[in-house]
């Protein structure tokens, strides 16, 4: 592109609509980059840490591998960094900067309440407090998980303009943190016929399974499509 | 009739660097030229013409060991893209049948 002063409106038009359009696909290419590889990181955290607690079942720590969910921060800007060197001339853009600030703040309610509540399950099970016992509930992990990641896959679809995220991410984790309470999946695999072992060691596995479909919908699938948004 | 267009803006070049920043909150100097086609000398003296007239901010960083320059539109730049945008309009509603 030259220096050219003796522009027509229509050209000057044309300009300006060609490279909105560019910077455009360049933020939406970014921004699909990003999350899909957050999702297919989560993805791959959401299998490997049931077959952690599956390995480790016969010790009774069956929910031990759920502490591998602190490190998929850390791998997933690891990946973005060193897999997509060529995006460090990608702009900053308002809509990347939401949505990365977004799941940033999921993943800080969602790692933070982990270990509160774990940490207040501990005290209260190692409690000798009667009155304590009595008053006072264990803190229901998963349910508050799912919610937060389901308003974190809402936020997304608004900032992307995509009803369809915004209605996936509402109803998805509404349904399966209900589900969650009522302990549908434990009943499902005891109904179908699941071994023993693992329908009660099931609040270690299910959770990863409602995090699966979570990350397929609300971070691959639309990191996917705007990846190769045209 | 017509409103008049800033002259700074009305160029190519300038154009396309003004449209590209008005819609990222910043972009580094290499995503501009290619996305503009342009030189790497003749881009860099419009951005300096564009920052001279507080069009812009440029800031010179470092990404690890390597220079860095980054572009960002001010306010003063966004009401003058505004303002040639509106008089543009002029001109082509004249133009319509």
């Amino acid at each position: 592109m030259e220096e050219n002063n003796n522009m027509t409106a229509e050209r000057s038009l044309a300009i300006i609509t060609e490279q909105i359009e560019r910077s455009r696909r360049a933020v939406s290419k970014s921004t699909g980059q990003s999350l899909y590889i957050s999702g297919l990181c989560t993805m791959a955290m959401a299998v490997i840490v049931p077959i952690v607690n599956l390995l480790i079942l016969p010790d009774g720590y069956a929910t031990l591998g759920h502490l591998l969910w602190f490190t998929l921060p850390f791998i997933i800007v690891f990946i973005i960094r060193n897999l997509y060197k060529n995006r460090e001339h990608a702009p900053v853009s308002l809509v990347g900067t939401l949505v990365g600030q977004t799941w940033k703040t999921f993943g800080v309610f969602g790692l933070g309440f982990f270990v509160l509540a774990n940490g207040w399950n501990y005290i209260l099970s190692s409690s000798t407090n009667d009155t304590m016992a009595i008053v006072a509930h264990h803190a229901n992990l998963t349910p508050v998980i799912y919610l937060l990641m389901g308003m974190a896959v809402a936020i997304t679809g608004h900032i992307l303009n995509s009803r369809w995220l915004v209605w996936f991410g509402i109803i998805a984790s509404l349904v399966i943190a209900v589900c969650d309470f009522a302990c549908v999946g434990t009943m499902l695999l005891a109904r179908f016929g699941a071994p023993l072992s693992i329908v009660s060691h099931s609040n270690s596995i299910l959770p990863c399974v409602s995090v699966f479909v979570l990350a397929f919908f609300g971070l691959m699938l639309p990191g996917l499509l705007l990846k190769n948004q045209k | 009739m017509f409103q008049p267009l800033d002259p700074l803006l009305h160029s190519e070049l300038r154009l396309a660097i003004m449209s590209l920043l008005i819609s990222d909150l910043e972009a580094e100097f290499p995503y501009i030229k290619e996305q503009t086609g342009a030189t790497a000398g003749n881009l860099s003296v419009q951005v300096d013409k564009l920052a001279a007239a507080g069009y812009i901010e440029v800031v010179k960083t470092f990404k690890g060991k390597r220079p860095c320059t980054i572009c960002r539109i001010t306010l003063k730049g966004q009401q003058a893209f505004e303002a040639y945008v509106e008089a543009l309009k002029s001109y082509l509603q004249i133009g319509k049948p």
